[in-house]
């Protein structure tokens, strides 16, 4: 292939990468935008300013998505670390059953189990609420946490542990300073991407949440087939940041040992 | 022992002061005195499920009717923006069945047709509280279009909230001489084809607009209304499919396919994709003209032959908790000063459901001074020549007839 | 402690979590599915819902739509991402920035994907409007149609769009791992670029390729939001018709929704292991 090819099929790619997202960074500072005007004729702060307003609900929205990602992927990391560990250390009969187990709800869709869980989260009275809607999200989040931490363990030396331990250590002491210092940025991966697998769910919001626990994918899609453009534009550009911000975070990281990576991608 | 309870619980009341979020007990709360009401009601929440998808509307909702919540009684209004209003009735539905029956986690919902009467049959509506509130004095019951709902008599089982005529909307800079029946629609479907179509029922709006050539098929209305009638909806219906499909191929996409619901038939109509689209609520028209959707060149007009019109609710499900905040919530709805508000076009211009010869005279002067957008007929105009709604039985089986005999 | 007990604590919250939530979500939906739930008093198990629902010729339109939507997207996606990963090893003038934008891709949720495609590709989007502006089509309606359009076009662009880089990435990093030498060497034994690449580099990226596209098969095939955000008005997507069944305010609805997504859950498990079996199969061997 040669260079020039090269090239050209290279920016055909980033062409393509980037523009769905170009209308919609557009929207959400046009008004009136309509056929056959390729550009918007007026341009406007409104969306936004809607988008920010106190009462507008983008906001709550915002917060609301936040938190129920944050503590998803807290309570992942709570769970998938031993999980982790013990998928990428240990060896023991069964664990062919424990791995399918584990990537099931990765290969089997979100709408398959979500009707099943709101018949018994609503006896519960977890529909309607955020709690509920959190731990709906662990299905989906909980496996990439494990697959991660296990990729993270199964390069871990555990004689590190042992020579403290031999130094007179208790494991709470060795976990402390010898474990979750040589784990750290693979915990840091894996929550990221728990934060970012919550951050895009819609079906499991919706039906879980029932409408009343209102994400930004669910606002998003209800303004979009409400068709406000405009709105929909600025909530979409608002859904994009914080993967943005974690990119940023995580750059050095992911290209350094982009060996890491077939564990920690999600679809 | 249940008057003793009350009595307990009235006492309770005195001496520690308002439980906020706990009037899940409907009985105890009609026919009470409304300033004890508004006590119970202080301090608590009420979560209120409508259609979201009008950023006007929803400010209303959020800024002035939560104000005045948040200000004059300490209630917190939680706005819960929903794409279609079934979403709410199936929460409720499935609260039911899983036997919750007094910590549900819908208070209001805006709604009509056949939504209530699924409400009403599943027995999942609250009712007999309209006495209750102060400003039902201002609700004509006697007006059969405010005391039943497509058709299923209200019963004191929801509180009206607007009303609402449908219309076509059309863009005067585009097309100059618009359909003025539905018998000029059709051949101005054949005449300029690919330029019309119709959200696919069930969608709310495209399933009010088969009702319209369903009741040109029947040469009429008044045959129609009354109860569901198998033999004569067999006799009508092979004549309003044939219309539907000889209308297909000159349709949008040839009648491939349908959009699925008024926004999207609405997007077709601003990128001049289509000529028009329809409401039955006309106010939406200025909504979007004002909100940049729509030109400024939109007019809107009803049918010569009649439109249909509808009243919407507020309905309070049987499980919800906070009734009392629920209650002060629907009596300031139809206080005039709220729905004077609302009429403005500004802020939504949907016409009242209050009797306006009951509300106070400088109010009175106020609503007769309202400006009317450009966009939006008036509804003088249209309620010249309205039309009724059919019983709920009737549009079930006119959107199931619909989707398997022209939709599929 | 010992070994085994070790290992079984360190487990057991994660299979506590996935045992209650997804089986336990499976198990009651095949329990609703057939009607027995005493709980809620449903106590005379039957086969009925998916009887009702395996009768229904919609379906059928529905389960080939999404089969259509998802292996059509899965292939493309897959050839396409090989490619892409192909031109990133090597080094180009904008490498750095199509790393950049494949990992950016990663991290947006797929609803503002689908947007984004409405955007750019209804009859009245920017293509439609730019065909107008350089006099190709004078009215929406000669732009051809690309969603809402019974070949679910813009479905599948919108997958393709979002899955080249995430396949992409996986087989870059399995081709970098790998590196260049047996290339190299078959090259110099004469072999062509494609003999190359088809008996001795795809062989060896196979697993990243089959895992990634297997992921991306079975998502595709059970997403609710694309195909009802993109989707046409009839037939539905099979996730969009089980979910539309699921809020059917007629309750004898239910169990067939349950049913469908039951028969979701079969199909894509069954669609991915076959998958998985013929392709390693084929180029395997």
């Amino acid at each position: 292939m040669g260079r020039a090819l090269r090239t050209t099929l290279g920016t055909v790619l980033i062409l393509w990468l980037v523009l769905p997202l170009i209308p919609l960074g557009l929207w959400s500072f046009a008004r009136g935008w309509r056929w056959p005007d390729l550009l918007p004729p007026v341009w406007t702060l409104d969306a936004w300013a809607y988008a920010l307003s106190q009462t507008g609900g983008v906001l709550q929205s915002l917060w609301t998505t936040i938190a129920i990602a944050l503590a998803a992927t807290a309570l992942s990391l709570l769970i998938g670390i031993p999980a982790g560990r013990a998928l990428g250390l240990h060896r023991f009969r069964g664990k062919a059953l424990v791995e399918l187990l584990i990537l099931a709800p990765v290969i089997v869709p979100g709408i398959a189990v979500v009707f099943g869980v709101q018949t018994v989260f609503v006896s519960l009275g977890l529909t309607q609420s955020a709690m509920g809607v959190i731990l709906a999200h662990l299905i989906p989040v909980l496996p990439y946490t494990i697959l991660v931490m296990a990729a993270v363990f199964s390069g871990f030396d555990t004689a590190q542990e042992d020579q403290a331990r031999s130094l007179g250590a208790s494991p709470a002491q060795a976990f402390r300073h010898v474990t979750l210092p040589a784990i750290a940025p693979g915990i840091l991966v894996a929550g990221l991407f728990a934060f970012l697998v919550s951050w895009s769910q819609y079906i499991l919001t919706l039906v879980i949440g029932g409408g009343r626990v209102e994400t930004l994918p669910l606002l998003l899609f209800g303004f979009v087939t409400s068709g406000r453009n405009d709105i929909a534009g600025a909530i979409a550009m608002i859904n994009i940041l914080p993967g943005l911000l974690i990119l940023f975070v995580t750059a050095r990281r992911l290209t350094g040992r982009s060996a890491a990576l077939p564990g920690i991608l999600r679809p | 022992m249940a008057k003793s309870i009350r009595l307990a619980a009235a006492l309770g009341l005195m001496l520690t002061g308002p439980v906020a979020g706990d009037t899940a007990d409907g009985d105890a709360l009609i026919g009470q005195d409304w300033d004890t009401i508004i006590e119970m009601a202080r301090g608590g929440e009420v979560n209120w499920f409508l259609w979201g998808g009008s950023d006007t509307i929803n400010q209303y909702v959020s800024e002035y009717l939560g104000g005045i919540l948040e200000d004059e009684y300490g209630i917190t209004l939680n706005r819960v923006g929903l794409s279609d209003t079934v979403e709410a009735v199936n929460i409720v539905l499935g609260e039911a069945e899983a036997g919750v029956t007094e910590d549900g986690s819908v208070d209001l919902i805006w709604i009509n047709g056949e939504n209530f009467r699924t409400m009403v049959q599943a027995d999942l509506a609250w009712c007999g509280y309209p006495g209750t509130l102060p400003n039902n004095d201002l609700i004509d019951w006697d007006n059969p279009s405010i005391a039943t709902d497509f058709g299923v008599p209200v019963d004191g089982c929801e509180m009206p909230w607007n009303r609402a005529q449908f219309a076509i909307a059309y863009d005067s800079a585009r097309t100059e001489m618009p359909p003025r029946t539905i018998a000029e629609l059709i051949d101005w479907v054949d005449a300029n084809p690919g330029q019309f179509t119709y959200p696919a029922p069930p969608d709310f709006n495209g399933s009010v607009f088969v009702r319209h050539v369903f009741y040109h098929a029947a040469g009429g209305v008044d045959a129609l209304l009354g109860p569901f009638d198998q033999a004569l909806y067999d006799e009508v219906a092979p004549r309003a499919w044939e219309i539907l499909n000889a209308m297909e191929p000159h349709l949008w996409r040839e009648g491939q396919t349908y959009p699925t619901s008024i926004t999207q038939l609405d997007q077709l109509f601003a990128n001049s994709e289509v000529a028009f689209s329809f409401n039955y609520d006309p106010s939406q028209f200025g909504l979007a003209v004002e909100s940049g959707l729509w030109p400024e060149t939109v007019r809107s007009y009803g049918f010569a032959d009649g439109t249909i019109g509808n009243t919407n609710y507020t309905l309070i499900p049987f499980n919800s908790p906070n009734k009392a905040a629920a209650l002060v919530l629907q009596n300031l709805l139809i206080s005039a000063e709220a729905q004077l508000e609302k009429a403005r076009p500004e802020v939504w211009g949907t016409v009242p459901a209050i009797d306006l010869g009951a509300v106070p005279d400088e109010i009175r002067a106020e609503f007769d001074a309202l400006p009317s957008h450009p966009s939006v007929v008036a509804p003088e105009v249209l309620a010249e020549a309205a039309l009724p709604e059919l019983q709920a039985e009737w549009i079930a089986a006119i959107e199931q007839g619909w989707i398997e005999n022209v939709g599929r | 402690m010992p070994g085994g007990a070790r290992t079984f604590l360190l487990l057991a919250p994660a299979l506590v979590v996935i045992g209650v939530l997804f089986l336990g979500g499976l198990g009651v939906a095949v329990l609703r599915s057939v009607g027995y739930m005493p709980l809620i008093g449903l106590t005379d198990p039957s086969l009925d819902a998916y009887a009702a629902l395996l009768s229904n010729r919609d379906f059928y339109r529905s389960l080939a739509l999404s089969l259509h939507i998802s292996i059509t997207s899965t292939l493309i996606a897959s050839v396409i991402a090989v490619g892409a990963a192909l031109l990133l090893r090597r080094g180009f003038a904008g490498r750095g920035i199509v790393s950049f934008l494949f990992q950016l891709n990663l991290t947006v949720p797929h609803l503002v994907g689908a947007i984004g495609i409405l955007y750019l590709f209804s009859q009245s989007g920017s293509f439609a409007r730019l065909g107008y502006q350089v006099g190709l089509i004078d009215q929406p309606g000669q732009f051809p149609a690309l969603v809402y359009d019974p070949f679910a076009v813009g479905i599948i662009l919108q997958y393709v769009w979002k899955e080249v880089p995430f396949i992409g990435l996986v087989v870059l990093a399995q081709m970098q791992g790998i590196g260049a030498d047996y290339e190299a060497a078959a090259r110099s034994l004469g072999a062509r670029p494609w003999q190359a690449f088809r008996h001795v580099l795809l062989p060896l990226i196979l697993p990243g390729l089959l895992a990634s596209s297997a992921i991306v098969f079975a998502f595709t095939f059970g997403a609710y939001e694309i195909p009802a955000l993109l989707g046409q008005s009839h037939p539905q997507a099979l996730p969009v018709l089980a979910y539309r069944l699921f809020t059917d305010v007629d309750l004898a609805a239910r169990p067939q929704a349950m049913a469908a997504s039951i028969l979701i859950a079969a199909i894509s498990g069954v669609m991915v292991w076959a998958y998985v079996a013929l392709t390693r199969r084929r180029v395997g061997g």
